[in-house]
């Protein structure tokens, strides 16, 4: 793990040196969700390629472009397509963004998925807040060697997901009139789906929904320090007793159909964020705040 | 894996160089129990990086030494630290040493480990003798070519845990007013600690305490036909509903304040088998009468 920290310098070298500006919050967007992309004033996008270290992304619905700007006051730094374990990437590959978001300079992770939703009141489109997890993808992405310049050997897991912005995503979600749970998201690695056995399983040990992705984000996004909020789509219900075909591509047309409600929900939570942030900051006249601070770095790069 | 035979037996050669004496346990000691190896008469002892192809430890408060001496009248070779899957070593190789300990002539391997309590009816500094095991690892240290010499290529986990050794380790606990629990050992890989909703899927699966170690060693040593005896010191109480974040330091610190209760049984265990003849040796002894 020692090698991470050079990769992280390299990646989030090569971002600033087309976006010399620190970020306060990093997006990751998750199957079908990437026209949420769109909502940002991009002020520099990168293809991953062009990122050293950067993997590619494969999977359906994932573009794989990093797209640097703001939304609203709030300077972001959006994850348009993210990596997943059945890609055949390791997990340290698949997290090393969220690595190198950090060293760019952002607080708060903000994590949308696609999911399988395990509770029979769960209607496809309704959102999950997610509120606890449990890692079931038969991997770690802190196992091998702790480099402690970048976080603890056993990160404490009592509290991944920021309460507050839970308890606030749904609060959003009352006020813009739309279903969102809070509940367990279970990770596995995939590729495939689950069978029926698999659904009575994970239902029966404490999951609500069910998905590919998330975990390793949310495991490292905890060693690090950042706070989490992590939405999921439920894309389709997973009945076992009158289990029905699922397919990459509805699943990809149930996320777009419910893309406004994430949008909304990320949005809100960005611009109370910058509200709570104008206000901690006595200096704040409201066009000015963290989000405008730059990095001192700046004049030489550019 | 058919490797692994001319590796241990390099490894074995090079203890046996130093000490040529048949050890008739092993020990592995665990977070915190670094204090017991202290009270080993030590003939001779090895960084694990002078014995060929024993891996090297990186985990907090863990040493990485081996001790072969006399502990309770009983010949003894000590693992000071263990590794783990979570420092990214294959699962074959975080048992190495329990196939060299093997070679050396060991009969019964003790382990301890520091774990979680999951099963609310226990507290910190408690003692549990593991009863049996889950493997949620998502490994194991047998996946390979099986070597036939090493052991059979499925073996039987019925009762990995010797009987009489959880009987006489709970004994030995009542007689010395020592909290001591019997139950179900699971094994993540970790490293990090687990969300409060995987506290509550492990404690409904029926674990009573967990940690990241000593299931792919047990499985090693029943592959290679040893007794074993497991102890684990419930270090923090995991209780999904009142979670607080716990701390690497004060886990050490509830272990180290244990330790003395765990080397109570493991003396007591030792002086059983130093006043027991050795198996083989009892079969031969037995059969001399008969002529």
């Amino acid at each position: 793990m020692f090698q991470l920290v050079t990769q992280i310098a390299e990646a989030a070298a090569e971002i600033r040196r087309s976006w010399n500006v620190r970020p306060a919050a990093g997006i990751i967007l998750g199957t079908g969700l990437g026209n949420l992309a769109k909502e940002i004033q991009a002020e520099a996008v990168l293809a991953y390629e062009e990122i050293p270290h950067f993997v590619r992304s494969t999977a359906t619905g994932h573009k794989g472009q990093l797209v640097c700007g703001r939304i609203g006051e709030t300077a972001v730094v959006t994850m348009e397509g993210r990596f997943h374990r059945y890609e055949g990437y390791s997990l340290e590959q698949i997290t090393l963004p969220v690595r190198v978001m950090q060293a760019l300079g952002i607080e708060l992770l903000v994590i949308s998925n696609a999911s399988g939703g395990l509770q029979p009141y769960y209607l496809p489109g309704d959102i999950l807040v997610i509120e606890d997890h449990v890692n079931l993808m038969g991997a770690n992405p802190l196992v091998g060697v702790n480099d402690s310049r970048l976080g603890p050997r056993f990160p404490d897991m009592s509290r991944p997901y920021d309460r507050a912005l839970v308890e606030r995503s749904l609060a959003i979600a009352r006020r813009e009139n739309f279903v969102a749970h809070r509940g367990v998201y279970a990770a596995v690695s995939g590729p495939n789906y689950e069978t029926r056995a698999e659904y009575r399983f994970l239902r029966r040990i404490g999951a609500d929904v069910i998905g590919m992705s998330t975990v390793p984000e949310v495991i490292v996004a905890a060693q690090v320090g950042l706070r989490v909020l992590a939405l999921s789509v439920i894309t389709n219900v997973c009945l076992p007793d009158a289990v029905a075909k699922t397919d990459g591509e509805s699943v990809v047309a149930a996320a777009r159909a419910a893309e406004h409600k994430m949008r909304r929900l990320v949005l809100a939570i960005l611009a109370e964020e910058e509200r709570a942030n104008c206000r901690q900051d006595s200096g704040c006249n409201g066009t000015s705040s963290r989000a405008e601070f730059r990095l001192s770095e700046e004049s030489t790069a550019s | 894996m058919l490797h692994l035979a001319a590796q241990i037996e390099e490894a074995a050669s090079t203890i046996r160089a130093r000490w040529d004496v048949v050890p008739r346990a092993g020990l592995i000691l665990g977070t915190g129990l670094g204090p017991l190896a202290r009270q080993i008469e030590e003939h001779a002892s090895w960084d694990y990086a002078d014995i060929p192809h024993f891996p090297v430890s990186t985990a907090t408060s863990h040493r990485g030494r081996l001790i072969a001496g006399m502990l309770s009248g009983v010949p003894v070779l000590a693992m000071e630290g263990r590794v783990h899957g979570y420092e990214g070593y294959p699962l074959d190789q975080v048992t190495f040493p329990v196939r060299v300990m093997k070679a050396l002539g060991i009969e019964l391997l003790i382990l301890t480990n520091a774990g979680g309590g999951l099963n609310p009816q226990f507290a910190n500094g408690d003692i549990m003798v593991i009863e049996d095991h889950i493997n949620l690892m998502g490994a194991n240290p047998l996946i390979g070519i099986n070597d036939e010499r090493l052991g059979p290529r499925f073996p039987d986990m019925s009762c990995p845990y010797d009987p009489e050794l959880i009987k006489r380790g709970l004994e030995l606990a009542r007689q010395a007013d020592i909290v001591a629990h019997r139950g179900v050992f699971v094994a993540v890989m970790g490293p990090n600690l687990e969300t409060r909703a995987e506290y509550r899927f492990l404690r409904l699966i029926g674990a009573d305490v967990v940690g990241m170690s000593t299931v792919p060693e047990v499985i090693v040593a029943v592959h290679a036909g040893l007794k074993v005896m497991a102890f684990s010191i419930v270090t923090d109480m995991c209780l999904p509903d009142a979670l607080h974040p716990v701390c690497v330091e004060e886990i050490v610190a509830v272990a180290n304040r244990t330790e003395p209760k765990l080397r109570t049984l493991i003396n007591g265990i030792l002086a059983d088998l130093s006043s027991s003849v050795r198996s083989g040796a009892a079969e031969r002894g037995a059969a001399g009468k008969h002529h």
